[in-house]
């Protein structure tokens, strides 16, 4: 079914654009993708879903080479890089990349399906890659591309070990690890280019409009997915759905394991319809960085998400937002609303109360990360979130180790 | 001894998973062999049939070299929150889960694929 799914969202794009789908898919593998870039107001929609469909099918087809079963983290990464393929990710800067952590998975000697997961979400880092390829390296297209391809590599090479490092800082509290991930490594490559290139111009298109075709798709799927697990699970899928529910989503949560394949299905189509409200709520257009940061919830929504754990991190957004001032349909506000909810979590386990409060820290700090990486990561709020949830766990961890149990704490 | 911090870890989450029921003994004991190595925790909580199988369950899961690989490396590193048994399910190759005298026990067995837990070299009755 995800097969289809992505097949049509590529079959459509050429539908849609016809022969400019296809200049236009081209056109963006050496185009420009730091944050925050608009594939569809770029290249036109035809050639935003023609390229989001074929990273995705990147995704999905290595999925099926490795050797890994489709189920909760797989579904997540090939949303992801269907839903980022609208906006910074391409076949040719997320290839290297992905080559990248093959080496680094022979030089540990493990097979490269053991770091898959970190591969396909890595290649959030591909803004590095165009960066080299068509901004910074001179003297012909063959030049950048070595120039570039070397670039992805170094960059896939060092993503597990440091993958691993963070995960361990979280304790798997915010979802998008590699969001922290990518975040440490960008910081550290922006530092160096700005050393180089201390001009390096901004780059930032955002669509005010947005586009129906995008929200048709989210809708549509988001439909497709509810129907299909309705049909899969028949009668208890709601139940199933419901018991879904108490789950506190930390990682690592593969709903299709803990839950049933159904009620993960049903999960993804409701968070889909229930990002959709929350962006047509804020009157936030679909365009194509938005509808990315819904097809990732939905894609996490088989792997850690639900509305349960999720709407208190969102509440905390919107309430920040407000507090001081700034519009919800500013871009930082509206894709925070969504992408927040990796923070989920949080709320899962600590409560509602700490899920707001995460959400506003959240807000304001990713407000100002997206300058520290000079958008080098497309998972901006992966990577803020992830600075976030490490500050919840060392408060949470201390105090319980120190004030809620100081009676059981043994002394010299 | 081999491996060292993936030892560490696997026993630091088992651990952590006997300490949650706050027991008032726990040992644990490791025997190291060519190709494996055969990991005892016991404590002295007495635990019902449907508790050891879930514990079973978590244990001796799917192979899941996806999330082995990665999430796996969180075993035994975090404190917040329960154990989480499948975190080490999911990197040892077999498990036993049994209930003794005084309390519980769990056998991990890990090693290569020429690794055969039947030929282990541990008497038995070791408690």
């Amino acid at each position: 079914m995800i097969w289809i799914l992505i097949l049509a969202a590529g079959v459509s794009g050429i539908l849609i654009g016809g022969r400019s789908a296809v200049t236009g898919f081209l056109s963006l593998q050496y185009h420009p993708a730091r944050l925050l870039q608009d594939f569809a107001a770029s290249v036109g929609v035809g050639g935003a879903l023609l390229n989001a469909g074929l990273v995705a099918a990147l995704g999905l087809g290595l999925v099926h080479l490795a050797g890994i079963q489709l189920s909760g983290p797989t579904l997540a990464a090939v949303f992801t890089m269907f839903g980022f393929g609208l906006f910074g990710k391409t076949p040719l800067n997320a290839a290297p990349i992905i080559a990248g952590v093959a080496v680094a998975a022979r030089l540990a000697d493990r097979r490269f399906g053991e770091y898959i997961l970190i591969a396909l979400f890595g290649t959030a880092l591909g803004p590095i890659v165009s960066l080299v390829a068509a901004e910074l390296v001179p003297g012909g297209i063959g030049l950048a591309t070595l120039a570039a391809i070397l670039a992805g590599l170094a960059t896939g090479v060092v993503l597990p070990a440091v993958a691993i490092a963070m995960l361990r800082l979280h304790q798997g509290y915010s979802l998008y690890n590699v969001g922290l991930t990518s975040g440490m490594v960008a910081v550290f490559v922006a530092a160096g280019v700005r050393a180089a290139h201390p001009d390096l111009p901004p780059v930032g298109v955002w669509d005010p409009a947005g586009t129906p075709v995008l929200e048709g798709a989210v809708v549509i799927t988001s439909v497709v997915l509810v129907l299909a697990g309705m049909v899969l699970g028949g009668h208890g899928t709601l139940r199933r759905t419901y018991g879904l529910l108490a789950f506190d989503g930390r990682l690592p949560s593969d709903f299709c394991d803990l839950a049933s394949v159904d009620a993960a299905l049903v999960n993804m189509g409701a968070m889909g319809i229930a990002s959709w409200a929350v962006v047509r709520g804020l009157a936030a257009p679909m365009n194509a960085a938005v509808a990315g940061a819904v097809f990732t919830v939905i894609g996490f929504a088989a792997f850690g998400k639900h509305p349960r754990n999720s709407w208190p991190v969102v509440a905390g957004v919107i309430l920040t937002a407000i507090v001081f001032g700034k519009p919800l349909t500013d871009p930082g506000v509206i894709l925070a609303a969504l992408f927040v909810t990796t923070l989920a979590p949080v709320a899962g386990q600590f409560g509602p109360v700490v899920g707001i409060l995460a959400g506003a820290a959240h807000l304001l700090l990713v407000l100002q990360t997206g300058a520290w990486h000079a958008g080098m990561t497309l998972y901006n709020n992966g990577f803020a979130a992830g600075l976030v949830a490490t500050m919840v766990v060392a408060i949470v961890e201390w105090y319980q180790a120190n004030v809620s149990q100081r009676d059981r704490r043994f002394t010299r | 001894m081999k491996h060292k911090d993936f030892v560490l870890h696997l026993i630091g989450e088992a651990a952590h998973f006997m300490l949650d029921s706050d027991p008032m003994r726990m040992v644990i004991s490791l025997h190291q062999e060519e190709d494996g190595l055969h990991l005892a925790i016991l404590d002295d909580t007495r635990r019902g049939e449907a508790e050891l199988q879930r514990i079973r369950t978590d244990l001796n899961n799917a192979r899941r070299p996806e999330l082995a690989g990665y999430y796996g490396s969180m075993a035994g590193s975090d404190v917040l929150g329960s154990a989480r048994l499948n975190l080490i399910g999911w990197q040892i190759k077999h498990a036993d889960v049994s209930a003794t005298d005084s309390g519980t026990r769990i056998d991990l067995w890990l090693g290569g694929d020429r690794f055969n837990p039947a030929a282990f070299s541990i008497p038995e009755g070791t408690d």
